[in-house]
């Protein structure tokens, strides 16, 4: 039993990250409907620009991740300005080289500027607490409760907002939301912004537990790419719910089947479920 | 029309940089010629760091001795380091190799992992190249290539010193967690019939994915389930250094054994001190070690490089100084079989203060003989143990 609860835990830490950056990739083939390779370099440049804000400028580990979010989200809306902007009016295929092509140039640039060397980013909540025998950190607590948060807050941002919901009227018709005065230009610098936030606060949500390096990103973007499979292409939900059934099937996976054969679960988990529902769970009805 | 205009350009381009490549091959102005050395390693993805330490050392012993270049039969050499990245992949490696044979044609080539180098072995007799493999990787010498050298000890070595040790101090329940790669699982078939055999139980076995895990909570929470004594972790430093932290975090109180790609001391930096690593044994870390020219060695590295150095840059500044020597004692720069066979008088010959390691001779099969050392953290210091 206490495993069982160790292992739901252990599953809700790694799910939130996962829900957390598939929520960016998904709002972004909102937009652009393509899938943006990119995605896993903005995580990693969000984990060094609070590790640096950290270490070099002496902020505090909350203060860091602030900085991060608003540099990664200016870079990407720079991504979206200088390079999928000019792009939209070509085949979908020039977007995904030229974002295979930003990953390529991000993970270099993050190389030459700071190493290839793995950093430890210190965490001001690295106590380890133990509830009913389970043993948690207080980093862990901290990645659930805020990932949540920035959940909620997104989803009301989304729905209850009218300028979240240009944002969702854009991703169901680009046309129709041009047509009806939005001003779609603006929707998609809001979006890129966006996403490239998610991406630096799962990154720097998560680095205490792991390290910051530059090839960090693939850590979760395979995942994420499953994930927004998983729960629909461009589905808000979808990536909420889809991050927390790899993030257990995962972890309760590896505990009851076969450790080796965790990842192996999660792509049959996949295939099972686009059998039922070949658009994801989530999936958006006609267009 | 277009389509001869086209094949007209490549042609054009092929011409170009074949002449490139002549000119270049052709190498150096009058008096001093140049020694083309090959390098192929991870300088990018996620093997980088490590690609770039083994590097290091290499670089900096081509620029020491390029200050003063080397004679060869009374003409004077200068050693010229051709790099190129395989990121970590054997396919890379293999082409790379290609590449510096027929571009720079280089008598010798690094290679710092077992994948890599055994793409090489596929054909460096035929194209005569010399293949300096840094692994630990016992087959690397025991597949019958006549122009290999390995320079680090093999693991095998290991297997016995670490396993008593662990078992002695703290008792027969090992939980094996190596990495998913191919020498994670060699080392693991090794030491886990060992471990048996001399009355050990395997309460746990798994493995790590480094380049897919975020979180190791998962994969230790179920491997501490089975209350085991001793931990069997490794992989690159820092990330081995994560597990075993998470471990302790999880309540984990015994010991464990490294495997020898990870250095204690690298360890340290992530977990900041050794009392998380308490009982840890592994590899001595290069900063421990005191043979006549390491101190030298360590000093000069810090100065350029800003940081510690790790065994693979140190083993790589010696093997350049023990080419060197052999190439004097041959007195040819290019027959890889030449040099292969004067490796030994390049050993014997090796100043004394390159002697970053003490390396008495080379076995028929290309391995170097190392004298096997190892390190243990107790009470939160490092205690180096000799090994028979």
């Amino acid at each position: 039993m206490e495993l069982l609860l160790q292992q739901l835990f252990n599953g809700l830490t790694i799910g939130s990250v996962y829900s957390l950056v598939a929520l960016g990739l998904t709002l972004v083939y909102g937009i652009l409907h393509i899938p943006n390779f990119a995605h896993g370099a903005l995580y990693m440049v969000g984990g060094y620009i609070t590790l640096m804000m950290m270490t070099n400028a002496g902020l505090h580990y909350v203060l860091a991740i602030v900085v991060s979010i608003i540099v990664v989200g200016l870079l990407s809306v720079l991504m979206e300005r200088l390079v999928f902007h000019p792009l939209r009016d070509s085949p979908p295929i020039q977007d995904k080289v030229a974002a295979i092509g930003i990953l390529l140039f991000l993970e270099a640039l993050a190389q030459l500027l700071w190493g290839a060397d793995y950093r430890q980013m210190p965490t001001p909540f690295g106590e380890v607490v133990n509830v009913f025998g389970l043993t948690l950190t207080l980093q862990r607590i901290i990645i659930v409760a805020a990932a949540i948060a920035v959940m909620i807050f997104l989803y009301w941002f989304l729905k209850k907002t009218f300028i979240g919901s240009t944002i969702i009227a854009m991703a169901q018709n680009r046309e129709g939301a041009a047509l009806v005065g939005i001003n779609t230009n603006k929707v998609a610098i809001l979006t890129f912004f966006i996403a490239g936030a998610l991406a630096a606060i799962g990154a720097s949500l998560t680095s205490p537990i792991n390290l910051v390096f530059p090839g960090m990103g693939h850590l979760v973007i395979l995942k994420a790419f499953v994930i927004i499979i998983i729960g629909g292409m461009g589905s808000i939900p979808g990536a909420i719910l889809g991050g927390y059934i790899l993030g257990f099937t995962e972890s309760i996976g590896a505990t009851y089947i076969s450790s080796d054969y965790k990842d192996i679960i999660a792509f049959v988990l996949l295939i099972i479920i686009l059998s039922a529902k070949p658009q994801g769970i989530f999936s958006k009805g006609g267009a | 029309m277009r389509k001869v205009k086209f094949l007209f350009i490549i042609s054009l381009a092929f011409a170009v940089v074949m002449m490139a490549a002549c000119s270049q091959s052709s190498g150096g102005s009058g008096e001093e010629k140049v020694v083309n050395i090959g390098y192929s390693g991870p300088l990018s993805g996620a093997a980088a760091f490590y690609g770039e330490n083994t590097l290091n050392g290499l670089k900096m012993a081509v620029d020491e001795i390029n200050k003063e270049g080397f004679e060869v039969e009374g003409e004077k050499y200068k050693l010229n380091l051709v790099s190129l990245d395989d990121k970590y992949m054997p396919n890379e490696t293999a082409s790379n190799g290609k590449r510096l044979v027929q571009e720079n044609k280089t008598p010798i080539i690094f290679s710092p992992h077992s994948g890599g180098i055994a793409a090489l072995q596929v054909f460096n007799e035929m194209d005569n190249f010399l293949i300096v493999a840094y692994s630990s990787e016992p087959d690397i010498t025991e597949r019958g290539n006549k122009l290999t050298v390995r320079i680090p000890p093999s693991y095998a070595g290991y297997i016995e010193p670490f396993s008593t040790y662990a078992m002695d101090r703290f008792g027969k329940k090992m939980a094996a967690l190596p990495p998913v790669t191919q020498y994670g699982k060699d080392w693991a078939e090794a030491i886990i019939p060992y471990w048996e055999e001399n009355g050990g139980e395997v309460v746990h076995q798994a493995s790590i994915d480094f380049s897919k895990d975020t979180d190791f909570f998962t994969i230790l929470t179920n491997a501490l389930k089975q209350d085991p004594d001793v931990l069997f972790i490794g992989g690159a430093s820092e990330p081995t250094a994560k597990v075993a932290m998470q471990a302790r975090e999880l309540g984990f109180d015994g010991g464990f054994i490294i495997m020898d790609q990870a250095k204690l001391d690298e360890m340290k930096n992530v977990t900041q001190s050794y009392d998380v690593l308490e009982g840890a044994v592994g590899v001595t870390p290069l900063i421990h070690t005191e043979y006549p020219g390491t101190a030298e060695f360590i000093d000069k590295y810090r100065e350029l490089y800003n940081k510690d150095p790790g065994s693979e840059a140190g083993y790589h500044y010696l093997a350049t100084y023990v080419l060197v020597e052999a190439m004097k004692a041959a007195g040819n720069v290019e027959d890889a079989k030449l040099i292969r066979e004067h490796i030994q008088a390049g050993l014997d010959q090796l100043p004394e203060d390159k002697k970053v390691y003490e390396i008495p001779s080379v076995e028929d099969d290309g391995g170097f003989v190392n004298l096997i050392r190892m390190a243990t953290v107790e009470d939160g210091e490092i205690v180096l143990k000799e090994v028979d």
